[in-house]
């Protein structure tokens, strides 16, 4: 079944398209990984399609569900991690837990909680307030009050950004059991993180998508060496 | 209840900020503790009459905390998260309302015990005022958020300070407005700071003909205006800060 169904989705910014008439499929329980250059329109795709900004126009589908009509219902099944890390600073870590399990009206609160601080490992931090912790816990109780929810569909905006390799790898973890649960879509610029995580990954450049699929059919297609190469010269048109 | 648990969080937030508590709370106690030391001549810094500039000057700064409040939040990637979750825009603006009230609370009944140590007579009317004194907030608190939705964190500081300023010089807590002149005590007049300290100050002292019709259209016509213009420009800003 397709979860998230986009059509000539656009964005425009007085003159400037942000997003280019895109039109994406992705299925339920797949890890689709957004991949362009800086400036390429993956943050404000990602924004459309959490409902957090108009498209100018266009149409999105979550689940069967209209983003213009159905915009609450489908705010409560989706949870986005920002690029930044979201939370409220003079909050303890369980406090940040509670308060977001409050925003979600979630029934069994304590149990969510307590599931979350497990697989994040939080015991050791969970009175500290967060604006006392590293980047790195930061980052992680931020992506986990990300799933306090249990959403159906998860953005991932640059997850491990700024953490150092054992952290990434933690979070990778973390990130590969959530896989085939939950509908994903992940946006980062480290291409090793897409190749491991993603099923399938798209290609953004100038507000369009230029390319859809594996790693592997990405490589194959340019005929480069690793998916690195091949996402240069996919982004850059052959030019580098 | 999403606005409560809004609210909750946001009380938490600005009782954990050793800052807030000093100025909100702490500076006001000080001010009137000493000006009750000098001992100046004249009515207006009698308990009675200083005690009302005392609760609006402690008003200035919930002003000023909660547009840094809702500033940083803003600044910060807390609201994308809550821009993405079920939240609605009264959720938001009623949380912040909320969650100052309780402080509102602990300002009045502190002030007035304080108040009550220095000579002022204990009565029935110190419950009325305060009870009036958390609808006269509402229009510190929107202008809070008003300032908060409109400028930056470190914005946010000074533009907040210029209301305890206007506070100080027009609500006729340290003088009365007809010492300056004709052109002065019309502006304080037009401004909302001297109906609120009559109004609280009426009540206080169980004084209503110091209330005017005058005073009460300023109060309500500001606190109406500024508070559905503080909504618009927060939902507004909240979807082009996300741009």
């Amino acid at each position: 079944m397709v979860a998230i169904e986009t059509k000539d989705l656009t964005k425009k910014f007085k003159d400037k398209v942000a997003v280019n008439k895109i039109d994406l499929n992705i299925n339920q329980g797949e890890l689709f990984a957004l991949l362009g250059t800086n400036g390429a329109g993956k943050t404000t795709t990602i924004k459309m399609l959490s409902g957090l900004i108009l498209p100018t126009s266009g149409s999105i589908n979550i689940l069967s569900m209209d983003m213009k009509k159905d915009v609450f219902k489908i705010k409560e099944i989706l949870n986005v991690s920002p690029q930044e890390t979201a939370i409220a600073p003079n909050l303890t870590v369980k406090e940040n837990l509670e308060f977001m399990a409050g925003v979600y009206q979630i029934d069994n609160k304590d149990k969510k909680i307590n599931e979350l601080i497990k697989v994040f490992k939080l015991d050791e931090v969970l009175n500290k307030r967060a604006k006392t912790l590293s980047g790195g816990w930061q980052r992680k109780v931020s992506i986990a009050i990300s799933l306090i929810n249990d959403p159906k569909i998860l953005f991932l905006d640059e997850p491990t950004l700024g953490l150092d390799v054992i952290a990434r790898k933690e979070l990778w973890k973390v990130i590969e059991g959530l896989k085939g649960k939950i509908t994903i879509i992940l946006t980062t610029h480290y291409m090793e993180e897409a190749e491991k995580l993603s099923d399938r990954i798209g290609i953004m450049a100038n507000g369009n998508i230029i390319e859809v699929g594996t790693a592997k059919e990405l490589v194959k297609k340019t005929n480069a060496k690793n998916f690195e190469d091949a996402f240069v010269t996919i982004a850059t048109g052959g030019e580098l | 209840m999403r606005m409560l648990n809004f609210a909750k969080r946001n009380f938490k937030e600005l009782i954990r900020d050793p800052l807030s508590l000093i100025f909100e709370i702490a500076l006001p106690i000080f001010l009137l503790f000493i000006f009750q030391q000098i001992k100046i001549p004249g009515d207006t810094y009698k308990l009675e009459n200083f005690t009302p500039g005392i609760i609006i000057f402690g008003f200035s700064f919930i002003s000023l905390f909660t547009s840094t409040l809702v500033a940083k939040d803003r600044g910060s990637s807390l609201l994308i998260r809550l821009g993405t979750s079920p939240m609605k825009s009264s959720d938001y603006i009623l949380g912040y309302i909320l969650s100052l009230i309780p402080i509102i609370i602990i300002q009045d009944v502190l002030f007035f015990i304080v108040a009550c140590l220095l000579g002022l007579n204990v009565s029935i009317n110190i419950l009325f005022t305060i009870l009036i004194s958390i609808i006269v907030s509402i229009l510190f608190i929107a202008l809070g958020i008003l300032i908060g939705s409109l400028v930056s964190e470190k914005g946010s500081g000074g533009v907040g300070s210029i209301i305890v300023q206007l506070v100080c010089f027009t609500s006729g807590m340290y003088f009365s407005k007809d010492l300056i002149g004709k052109v002065f005590a019309k502006v304080c007049e037009l401004l909302p700071f001297e109906s609120t300290l009559n109004i609280i100050k009426g009540i206080l002292n169980n004084n209503y003909d110091i209330i005017s019709a005058r005073n009460i259209i300023v109060f309500s016509v500001y606190t109406i205006v500024v508070l559905v213009i503080s909504i618009i420009v927060f939902k507004k800003k909240m979807i082009s800060d996300n741009k």
